[in-house]
């Protein structure tokens, strides 16, 4: 049946913002972990000891090559089996996967950062009787998290874009309150436009910040 | 509870044949919306500002908005105006779509970073600016650029498991339906997730192996 779009759309706003809410808080409580993640495992990644460097490649490379949605599903209706303890309700599933998603990304980006401090820098370090951790926290980190900020905004967005897929698992972020509200209304043109439209005033400021850091930084 | 792998293997075709559907629906979004970024690449750089506008616009919107969301726009939203899409044609428009922008992005990356001392080179040297553009802008361009398309494609694989969401039968549909039909949850994800894993390392290894015999020089 074809019918025409409207645009009388005020009472359903309410539950679609709430939506973009707990959509917001899931990314920022993620994005935290993530990048705490992903600096743990991005020093590993990039340190002299082997063992240190083939536990974190082994966790960033297979978690970038598995799709989030599966990382969801299975730490959704997997993990609970093998580790009953790890029995999640939906908001603490979807944080707990996208943490581990998006910090095997921040990892990879936090390698990238360390390994673009020049070596003289640390050398300078241990020159001046710095042992590896103190050269590494007051020397090299501070130049790469610097160079890792403009890449891990950038990753943010395909944060927030990835954080659309928790509605697979039930929890009622901005997709599923706008699946929702399609139930009730009929009418999904018009209310995924709104949904589309509500991530993108979440995503632009943020890819705006990147490419501002990204000249500020550079 | 026990781990047993053994219930699953009678299904290891299936999933197989699953994990083709996901393959090819992505290489055919891949090439049709590598030929569209390739598009909007162009106006991208066009003298005219109404194409360069729309180039931005299209850009911004489709990489600031997930691709669940316009898969629903296309699946559910279309039909509202009477478009009907069945779930194999939403999600190749929606990913080709999807595609464009990204492509688009790292084209303009890889001729931007040509430098502008060679193309002056090649004019100096008599070339024509077809010539120029050929042999010296594009070529060293398609090498700047290949790294960046093999990530963009394991990139739109992965995503190609939210085909599930619209209940188009790839990989990830077919192991959410192993997983009610069999109840070895852990097991199956397990599977499917390696099945993903290995298929995403085998493509970059092998781009990497035709990157070393394409671009010798």
């Amino acid at each position: 049946m074809v019918r025409t779009m409207n645009f009388d759309f005020i009472e359903y706003l309410p539950p679609l913002l709430v939506g973009a809410g707990l959509t917001i808080v899931i990314c920022t409580a993620s994005g935290i972990l993530g990048s705490i993640l992903g600096i743990v495992f991005g020093t590993a990644k990039a340190s002299p000891s082997r063992i240190a460097r083939w536990v974190s490649s082994l966790y960033v490379n297979f978690i970038r090559g598995v799709p989030i949605l599966i990382i969801l599903l299975f730490t959704y209706f997997a993990l609970p089996l093998i580790v009953p303890s790890l029995t999640l309700d939906r908001g603490a599933t979807a944080v707990v996967a996208l943490s581990i998603y998006s910090g095997a990304y921040m990892a990879e980006i936090m390698r990238g950062g360390i390994q673009a401090v020049p070596k003289g820098q640390s050398e300078a370090a241990t020159a001046l009787g710095l042992n590896y951790f103190t050269s590494l926290i007051w020397v090299v980190m501070p130049q790469a998290l610097k160079m890792a900020v403009p890449p891990g905004i950038g990753f943010l967005i395909a944060l927030v874009k990835a954080s659309s897929l928790v509605s697979v698992i039930g929890f009622v972020d901005l997709t599923r309150a706008g699946r929702i509200v399609t139930t009730i209304n009929q009418e999904p043109l018009t209310t995924f436009l709104v949904v589309a439209l509500l991530y993108f005033i979440i995503s632009f400021p943020i890819s705006l910040f990147g490419s501002w850091a990204e000249r500020k930084l550079a | 509870m026990t781990l047993y792998f053994g219930d699953i293997f009678p299904y290891l075709p299936i999933m197989l044949e699953a994990l083709w559907v996901s393959i090819y629906v992505t290489a055919l979004s891949f090439v049709v919306g590598s030929f569209l970024g390739l598009f909007i690449y162009l106006a991208r750089a066009s003298r005219f500002r109404a194409l360069r506008w729309f180039g931005r616009g299209y850009v911004e919107v489709i990489r600031n908005t997930p691709l669940l969301v316009q898969l629903y726009l296309i699946y559910f939203g279309l039909g509202q105006v009477g478009i009907n899409f069945n779930p194999l044609w939403s999600v190749l428009i929606g990913m080709s779509l999807n595609n464009a922008a990204y492509t688009a992005e790292i084209f303009r990356a890889g001729i931007n970073a040509v430098p502008n001392g060679l193309r002056e080179a090649g004019r100096a040297l008599g070339m024509r600016y077809d010539q120029t553009f050929r042999h010296v802008v594009l070529m060293p361009g398609i090498r700047n650029v290949l790294p960046a398309l093999t990530n963009q494609f394991i990139i739109l694989f992965l995503f190609s498991s939210i085909g599930s969401v619209i209940s188009l039968d790839e990989l990830t549909a077919v192991l959410e339906n192993l997983n009610s039909q069999t109840l070895r949850t852990f097991e199956i994800f397990t599977i499917g997730a390696l099945l993903y894993f290995l298929t995403s390392a085998a493509i970059a290894y092998g781009a990497r192996a035709i990157e070393k015999v394409a671009f010798k020089w």
